[in-house]
């Protein structure tokens, strides 16, 4: 503060000396006018009051107030021609009494300048009548909006009650305050038991519950309440930042009982020689919460591979086969076996398309659910003797023959001359 | 088609023999037998007999039927009077063999002079069959390197004197030392004297079951070795280019062609040329002046000729002599070999004499 005061007499003097040297004072006229004994000039949070006229002196004392202090933080006995200075944001103002006049009532006329006021606020510059006990100063209400809800891990279909209130915690009213608060997707509005009509004006200090109203889950998930916002303004009209509430987070948990067919398709073997074969399995498990009805599992079999029989629970339905089970208890538990045959080269994955339905316990009519099982890629590699069983017949028999008949030449030859 | 019987006895003999029946697959393969038929026009049977097994066994182009075995262990070294006693044990067991086979038009046995089976067998087993089969029989005889030592000296002039003896048809003379000129190692040379004794005969035999223009046939053949003093010898030559059927001739019957060193023009008394090879090369002009200039010489000079198509020209001579300068000289050396033994054997004796000497003191003990 200390050294706050000095750069500030620092300013001062500069200012001072840069005045002298100017010769005359400058800056930006406020005001140059008589103001009568009592009235007073506001310029934002300071009043200068002109206290008491001295007509036969020619002089007056100036008070100068600062916000709603009644203690003035300037007491100055003033003469005609004579000025003085203080400092508001900063920036210097410059008070001079330029004339005094006698009358019924006794005026003085003032000089105001400041050497720049961009800073003022037009909603409070001015003369006070009465001075600075009428003056209005401008203050800053401060709403903090709270949006309460009475659980925030629920079922969907659960209704949760929502209640948001305001607290103005700052030094003045707000004023022409309007609420805002959209509804969250993936929540009903159910009920509203309060809500904001229009605009309202929330007293310095004032706490009041703004909404109360109850909403209904609808889907699953993890959802962030949308925040209920607040835009008002301070007495004299200025617009404050809009205020905003925290965001509560609703975890809305499956409430439905969903019957959950776990099928997963495997074979044997990855790597098969063309004509060799394969034994798949298919493995049916309920982990859901709800029996299954109507369970279909389709076998597509990829060209280059053939179905080449199974267990009796497959029937061959146009050409594929075809799993169905009627209905498929909750942890049930199956295995159908099937056999395939290699037939060409080249790389195959086989994959069921599995569907069935199920009640989830909420709706009325049965779900439908599918899925589809993959399995890992399936190798089909040329055969040991496959180059051979690739030809007719001949053209693998000639050439053995032809080894035969040699063999047996060299041999016979080699005992004719073994000695 | 006639029907030939090769024998061939002791290791020269198998050796000679399996070349023969090597060459007659027609390619020089390792595997011959494997991916060919012999080319022989004639039935032709081959019998190769030892008294070593080693020496059969390593034989590859004879069939095993046709390698008869005469035990005796180790061989009979180079000792032709053990020879002969094997011989002797194991005659009928030969007999049998050869006789089972039929009758043949002409036959062949081969072997060396110097050596111990093939040179004691040969003699005995031509005596034995001239006594029972009425076909003629020629000896082909390998004589030895001279440096070879007195022993095979000795075996060598005893045994071309049994043969002379065993009423052997001719005497086919193929001398190492002369074709010694086939250089490389021991082995090399002999797979080369070998194959040169192997070709020669294979020709003669094509020869014989061949259609010629000018007749020489088995008739031909057999006067010709009637001739002289029952030695004869073979020439060949074949182009390896183009070139006058003149020279030809003139090879088959230089040292190049020939198997035993004789002068044709001076030491033969019967021949036999046979031509073969491309019509091209027949200029019977020049086939005539050679023939003549051969029979002005020697009495009697058969010819025949064979053609075929994109043969270079080829000939073979068989040249029975009348004299044989060589194989005097062999003899002269042969008999100071002959001498040499003789006069080692009795040194050996009396050396045991020696033994006499010591052997009084046998069983005493010096006494001081
Ligand atoms: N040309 C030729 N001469 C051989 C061959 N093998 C051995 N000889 C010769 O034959 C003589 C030895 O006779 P050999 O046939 O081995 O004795 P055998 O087996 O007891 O009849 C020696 O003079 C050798 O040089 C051969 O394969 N070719
Ligand atoms: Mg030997």
């Amino acid at each position: 503060m200390k050294h706050f005061g000095k750069t500030l007499t620092f300013i001062s003097l500069a200012v001072l000396l840069l005045l002298i040297s100017a010769g005359s004072a400058s800056g930006k006229i406020l005001f140059n006018d008589t103001l009568l004994e009592g009235d007073g000039f506001q310029i934002n949070n300071y009043v200068i009051d002109v206290a008491e006229v001295f007509s036969e002196h020619g002089a007056a004392t100036i008070y100068v107030f600062e916000g709603e202090s009644a203690t003035p933080t300037h007491d100055k006995f003033v003469s005609v021609g004579s000025s003085f200075k203080f400092t508001v944001e900063g920036e210097d103002v410059e008070v001079t009494l330029i004339s005094i006049h006698s009358g019924i009532a006794l005026r003085a006329k003032l000089l105001i300048t400041v050497t720049d006021g961009s800073f003022i606020n037009s909603k409070t510059l001015g003369e006070v009548k009465g001075g600075h006990k009428n003056a209005v100063f401008p203050k800053t209400p401060v709403l903090e909006i709270t949006k309460t809800v009475d659980a925030d891990s629920i079922m969907v279909g659960d209704v949760i009650n929502v209640k948001v209130s305001v607290t103005n915690s700052g030094d003045g009213d707000a004023e022409k305050v309007l609420f805002s608060d959209p509804t969250s997707a993936k929540f009903v509005l159910q009920q509203t038991l309060i809500s904001p009509s229009g605009q309202t004006v929330i007293k310095k200090g004032e706490t009041r519950l703004i909404y109360a109203y109850s909403l209904k889950a609808t889907e699953p998930g993890t959802f962030v309440l949308n925040p209920t916002t607040a835009i008002y303004s301070n007495s004299i009209g200025d617009d404050l930042p809009q205020a905003s509430s925290n965001t509560p987070t609703i975890i809305v948990e499956d409430s439905s009982k969903k019957a959950n067919l776990d099928v997963t398709l495997v074979v044997d073997k990855y790597t098969v020689d063309r004509r060799g074969n394969l034994q798949g399995t298919i493995r049916i498990k309920n982990i859901g919460e709800s029996s299954a009805s109507a369970v279909t599992v389709n076998l597509a079999v990829p060209t280059g591979l053939k179905y080449s029989g199974g267990d009796s629970a497959i029937e061959i339905i146009s050409g594929v086969p075809t799993i169905y089970l009627e209905s498929f208890g909750v942890q049930q538990e199956k295995e159908i076996s099937f056999n395939l045959k290699a037939m060409d080269e080249g790389t195959y994955t086989l994959s069921t398309q599995n569907s069935y339905r199920f009640s989830d316990g909420i709706n009325p009519t049965s779900q439908v659910a599918s899925s589809t099982s993959v399995t890992n890629a399936i190798y089909v590699k040329k055969g040991k003797y496959d180059h051979l069983l690739e030809q007719p017949v001949y053209v693998y028999l000639a050439p053995l023959l032809v080894i035969g008949a040699v063999a047996g030449w060299l041999f016979y030859r080699h005992r004719q001359y073994k000695f | 088609m006639l029907n030939i019987l090769i024998i061939g006895n002791g290791q020269c003999g198998n050796r000679i023999l399996d070349a023969i029946n090597r060459d007659a697959f027609g390619t020089k393969s390792r595997f011959a037998k494997y991916l060919a038929h012999q080319k022989y026009k004639s039935n032709v049977q081959t019998i190769a007999i030892n008294t070593a097994v080693n020496d059969l066994k390593e034989m590859s182009f004879t069939k095993a039927k046709d390698r008869i075995h005469t035990p005796h262990l180790h061989g009979v070294g180079a000792n032709r009077n053990v020879g002969k006693h094997v011989f002797e044990d194991n005659k009928t067991l030969i007999m049998k063999n050869i006789q089972e086979r039929g009758n043949f038009d002409v036959a062949f046995v081969i072997t060396s002079a110097s050596g111990g089976t093939g040179s004691s067998f040969t003699p005995m087993l031509i005596k034995e069959l001239k006594q029972k089969c009425n076909y003629p029989i020629y000896a082909i005889v390998v004589l030895p390197f001279r440096e070879e030592g007195t022993l095979y000296l000795q075996n060598a002039a005893f045994c071309l004197k049994d043969l002379r003896e065993s009423g052997t048809d001719g005497i086919i003379l193929a001398d190492n030392q002369f074709l010694k000129q086939m250089g490389g190692n021991v082995e090399s040379a002999y797979n080369g004297i070998n194959d040169m004794i192997a070709r020669r005969l294979l020709f003669l035999l094509d020869a014989l079951d061949s259609e010629m223009m000018m007749v020489t046939d088995l008739g031909d053949f057999k006067t010709v070795m009637s001739g002289g003093a029952g030695i004869a010898t073979i020439g060949f030559y074949e182009a390896d280019s183009e070139m006058p059927i003149r020279a030809v001739i003139k090879k088959a019957l230089s040292p190049e062609g020939l198997l035993f060193s004789t002068d044709a023009y001076q030491e033969a008394s019967r021949s036999m040329i046979i031509i073969r090879g491309d019509r091209k090369y027949m200029s019977i002009d020049e086939v005539s002046s050679e023939v003549e200039k051969l029979s002005s010489s020697v009495g009697q000079v058969f010819k025949g000729i064979i053609v075929r198509n994109d043969e270079l020209p080829q000939v073979l001579t068989v040249l029975t002599l009348e004299s044989a300068v060589e194989l005097e000289k062999l003899y002269a050396i042969a008999v100071e070999a002959i001498n040499y033994e003789k006069k080692k054997k009795e040194r050996v004796d009396s050396m045991k004499e020696l033994d006499k000497a010591f052997s009084q003191i046998d069983g005493m003990d010096p006494s001081y």
